[in-house]
């Protein structure tokens, strides 16, 4: 960073400060807060959203196994529960016990991560969902403190959790961490990847979301090859797709397309000089080939100068609804083959302690049902990696109940650990100062200082 | 949509209020449905899988002669959303897909209130939206019925989640929105929706499913599973023990009646078909249309689209030359262009486009094939970080152009104008007579093509590129007129529509 650029920074972090509370403009840059961050940051860390699109149903994720909860669990949706002897090898036995004898299995889909609980490695998120603050059942009856926007709706909620704001967001808490480290890497594209389709995620207030396939980058024949036999044809198409446009749309595809050529070219050497994954991820398995590619990736972070960067990888077809019971398990098993799988390669790159990924989802579901389960709030969600203090549950574990202290009818849940907290925790260990993660995490003031990181990892 | 260019005289000829009027009159160019069934789609063999939609699909979309009916499909498609990989249940996806793109298609110049009744009956939205076999109530377990159509029929298809102003702004009331309906809202109208199922009469026994007749009949009632009780929502009550097809029909006239209804439908359409951020008083002129066609109908489609198309916003090349008018053209137009405006044909009549939904090989967009009932794309999509969200304007379809869509794209229409897509055949006759001159060549793939959105320049620099091609010869002329189309299908200036 040369210093006109650096004073320029410095002189944008002000004036974000004197701003504090008004609305961020565009261009201003924000890595700049990062700077004695990113400075420092010797060592390599990757955080990696796994996002459950569609709202993934706890229930049948984590399932009360106590003979008292899985009666409970089991008259509230009679044809959809696991029975509780198919859940007996997935019994979840934590390093700190629940309080009153409360237990929890996984779905037995989810056996694959059964060893990484007991091995200290997985960590589970008891009733986290998005909040603006602390709120109580009671609160939220009488709607006297402020909720989330647009509880309920897929897109909204989605947006919420990945940038606490609804759908038409400019930034994602993934971003706004890329914005503190992004000057700290070699290159800067890097620092936000997704191996999914857009997402609010990853888009920081300077830094932007590079997409890349599961494949690898896509290289433009067209360029890559003489167009039709003509190599001047070639170099009139790459100055075509990347000349600068005064029409705002023609002028976005542009910078899209561009950066596209520009980084493909570099990440794809990256990747054809990194070193060989010999981990197996399941063939078939979309989530997995978005991993593997993660784990790639990280593989070349060294050649690539990479010291902090977010990945978001993606799954669809949460929202079963009436297909609870036959399409739910198979997505779990995905889930499971495809996580188990990237934390054992990044045991065999050397860099678990360095990688933390994470699940997350547009909200949980309604605990009834006859045929299916509908859209819900708080859910349980699952933390990963070398560094994650694992074997135990985080958070407190919901009243199964419809109706209920901890759910606003239905078993939706109403979330005692909000977003933020949970992003927070992940942001302290990714080396986010107390600071910075408020600015990070607009909501997370609102929290007192000693509830706002959790401990997890 | 693309045009050829005697069409495009064609229309030039007759002014475009006169070509709505015959697009209009128009007769329909058959169903996918007939096509599926001509081509032996009909057989056992073929209950479980998908084969045969993606080409019913694109045949349409490539050839068939109703243009505006076409692109009127679509944009309903992705209005009214529904996706062959969600229709489970019954089998038969891809006829289950093609009768519900049939009947948007029956309806695209029709009533929108009776477009809405059809499809909240139509077997693959039961199916997609899950309302299909929904149950009633149940005391002991304390379930409550599906919420899924209730829910996304509103939030997608007809009101949206905030109140609207005629102009399509949200109303604001001490600076706050105001929600059009709350959770109680969707429970009480889940429970219309219930009890409905596949109409299997007279298909009785181990045979009734097997052929795919009842996916284009409209679901009818099982008795057992209907919630009797009153049902309230959006501040009606339809009285307990009303008989479900009435309930039905109640409960859609109320969520018709909605103010939103008019403004909901009429910006998406402008965003479908003209621009991404029309003015509000673009939005409000078409609305006002939607509420009363002139003869106090409301939701006259043919009505709403002349007026949509029809509009100074529309037409105007002042407002054209504003740097933030128009939309990015989504992938699936940008191969119906090429394909219409040369005449492509599938001389097998296969239409073997297939799955184009790989952003990273193909499109990243195929019809039918969203992931989700939120489309490809959402209507208030913003780039984030981008000099369009600082300029606080929409571009939905950016929603699936990112770093491999934008490269998967070209790679796949390389290969498509090269003519090794399918057996899908282009007619370059037009362009080859003119190849040897790279000039004139790139003046009428400009015009036809990108309706002359090239601007002097690019054409200058582009031809200067294909002039240093070999010429003279067969060979070398098709791949002059190759590299051309391939430059204008990647031009920026062509992938923005304006």
């Amino acid at each position: 960073m040369t210093s006109i650029t650096s004073r320029r920074a410095f002189l944008q972090r002000a004036s974000l400060l004197s701003l504090a509370g008004a609305a961020t403009p565009w261009a201003l840059n924000l890595a700049a807060m990062g700077e004695a961050a990113a400075a420092t940051a010797a060592d390599y860390k990757a955080l990696v959203c796994v996002f459950l699109y569609g709202g993934n149903d706890y229930g049948n994720t984590l399932i009360p196994y106590d003979n008292t909860r899985y009666a409970l669990y089991q008259g509230m949706r009679p044809t959809l529960a696991y029975a509780q002897s198919d859940l007996t090898a997935t019994l979840l036995t934590p390093n700190v016990a629940l309080t009153g004898g409360i237990q929890y299995a996984l779905a037995p889909e989810l056996a694959p991560l059964l060893p990484l609980f007991n091995g200290n490695k997985l960590a589970v998120m008891l009733n986290v969902g998005t909040l603006v603050q602390p709120t109580t059942k009671a609160q939220y009856t009488a709607k006297s403190v402020p909720l989330p926007p647009k509880l309920f709706s897929h897109n909204d909620q989605q947006s919420v959790w990945q940038s606490s704001a609804p759908e038409g967001a400019a930034s994602g808490w993934g971003g706004r961490m890329g914005d503190l480290f992004q000057a700290g890497n070699g290159n800067a594209t890097f620092s936000c990847v997704n191996v999914s389709g857009n997402a609010v995620f990853l888009s920081g207030h300077s830094a932007v979301q590079y997409q890349v396939s599961p494949s690898g980058p896509v290289a433009l024949n067209g360029v890559k090859n003489p167009l039709f036999g003509s190599a001047t044809c070639s170099a009139a198409l790459r100055a075509l797709v990347t000349a600068p446009s005064t029409h705002l749309f023609e002028s976005e595809y542009t910078r899209v397309m561009s950066r596209s050529l520009t980084a493909g070219d570099a990440l794809s050497r990256a990747l054809a000089a990194g070193p060989t994954i010999n981990t197996v991820f399941p063939a078939g398995n979309g989530l997995a080939d978005q991993l593997k590619l993660v784990a790639r990736m990280i593989g070349t972070a060294a050649e690539l100068g990479a010291k902090r960067q977010v990945f978001f990888v993606s799954m669809g077809g949460f929202d079963t609804h009436d297909g609870l019971a036959t399409i739910h398990p198979g997505l779990l098993t995905s889930v499971a083959g495809a996580m188990s799988a990237f934390y054992n390669a990044t045991v065999e790159l050397g860099v678990a302690s360095q990688v933390t990924s994470f699940t997350a989802s547009d909200f949980g579901r309604t605990l009834t049902g006859n045929d299916g389960s509908d859209h819900g709030w708080g859910s349980m969600h699952f933390m990963l990696g070398g560094a994650v203090a694992g074997g135990r549950f985080y958070g407190s574990a919901p009243v199964v109940a419809n109706g209920g202290p901890d759910d606003v009818g239905q078993g939706r849940l109403l979330p005692s650990t909000s977003v933020d907290q949970y992003a927070a925790t992940l942001g302290k260990w990714f080396g986010i100062s107390d600071a910075d993660l408020l600015t990070v995490l607009p909501n997370l003031s609102h929290w007192n200082a000693s509830d706002r990181t959790l401990g997890f990892v | 949509m693309g045009a050829s260019h005697a069409q495009i005289d064609h229309v030039v000829a007759l002014g475009y209020a006169a070509w709505l009027d015959e697009q209009f009159a128009l007769p329909s160019s058959g169903t996918r449905w007939d096509w599926l069934v001509a081509q032996g789609y009909r057989d056992i063999a073929h209950k479980n899988d998908q084969a045969g939609f993606d080409a019913a699909a694109w045949s349409k979309l490539l050839s068939a002669p109703d243009t505006l009916r076409q692109r009127m499909t679509l944009a309903l498609s992705e209005i009214f959303v529904t996706a062959i990989d969600g229709l489970a249940g019954g089998g038969w996806r891809q006829f289950a897909a093609a009768a519900y793109l049939d009947l948007l298609e029956a309806n695209a110049f029709g009533s929108h209130r009776s477009l809405l009744q059809q499809i909240s009956l139509n077997a693959a939205m039961g199916e997609f939206l899950t309302f299909r076999g929904s149950a009633k109530g149940n005391l002991g377990s304390g379930a409550l019925p599906d919420e899924n159509y209730a829910r996304e029929s509103m939030q997608l298809f007809t009101i949206g989640l905030v109140q609207l102003n005629l102009d399509g702004t949200a109303q604001l009331t001490a600076g706050k929105t105001a929600d059009t309906y709350g959770q109680d809202d969707i429970t009480g109208l889940a429970r219309v929706f219930t009890g409905w199922d596949f109409d299997l009469a007279g298909l009785t026994g181990a045979a009734a499913t097997a052929t795919p007749d009842f996916m284009r009949r409209p679901m009818v009632q099982v008795a057992s599973r209907y919630e009797t009780g009153a049902k309230t929502f959006l501040g009606t009550t339809i009285a307990a023990g009303t008989a479900a097809g009435t309930g039905l029909t109640q409960a859609l006239d109320t969520i018709f009646s909605h103010p939103n209804v008019a403004p909901f439908f009429s910006r998406q359409l402008i965003q479908r078909l003209v621009t991404s951020n029309p003015s509000p008083a673009y939005v409000a002129r078409v609305a006002a249309v939607f509420n009363n066609d002139g003869t106090g109908t409301k939701g006259n489609l043919r009505a709403v689209l002349r007026a949509l198309l029809l509009d100074d916003e529309a037409r105007s090349d002042t407002v054209a030359a504003v740097t933030s008018f128009g939309k990015l053209r989504e992938p699936i137009l940008r191969l119906v262009a090429w394909a219409r405006a040369y005449g492509a044909t599938s001389p097998s009549g296969a239409w073997a486009v297939g799955n184009t939904s790989d952003p990273a090989t193909r499109l990243g967009q195929s019809p039918l094939r969203s992931p989700s009932v939120f489309n490809f794309f959402r209507p208030g999509y913003v780039p984030p970080n981008s000099a369009l969200s600082n300029a606080a304007l929409e571009a939905p379809e950016f929603q699936i152009a990112n770093e491999s869509s934008v490269v998967g794209y070209l790679n796949f229409m390389q290969r498509a104008v090269a003519g090794t897509v399918g057996d899908i055949t282009p007619d370059y006759s037009s362009l080859l007579a003119l190849a040897d001159n790279a000039s004139a060549l790139l003046g009428e793939v400009n015009l036809v093509l990108a309706a002359n959105q090239l601007s002097g320049a690019t054409t200058a620099a582009l031809a200067s590129a294909v002039q240093s091609m070999p010429a003279g010869t067969d060979a070398s002329r098709r791949n002059r007129v190759n590299a051309a189309l391939l430059l204008v299908l990647a031009a920026p200036e062509f992938i923005v529509q304006k």
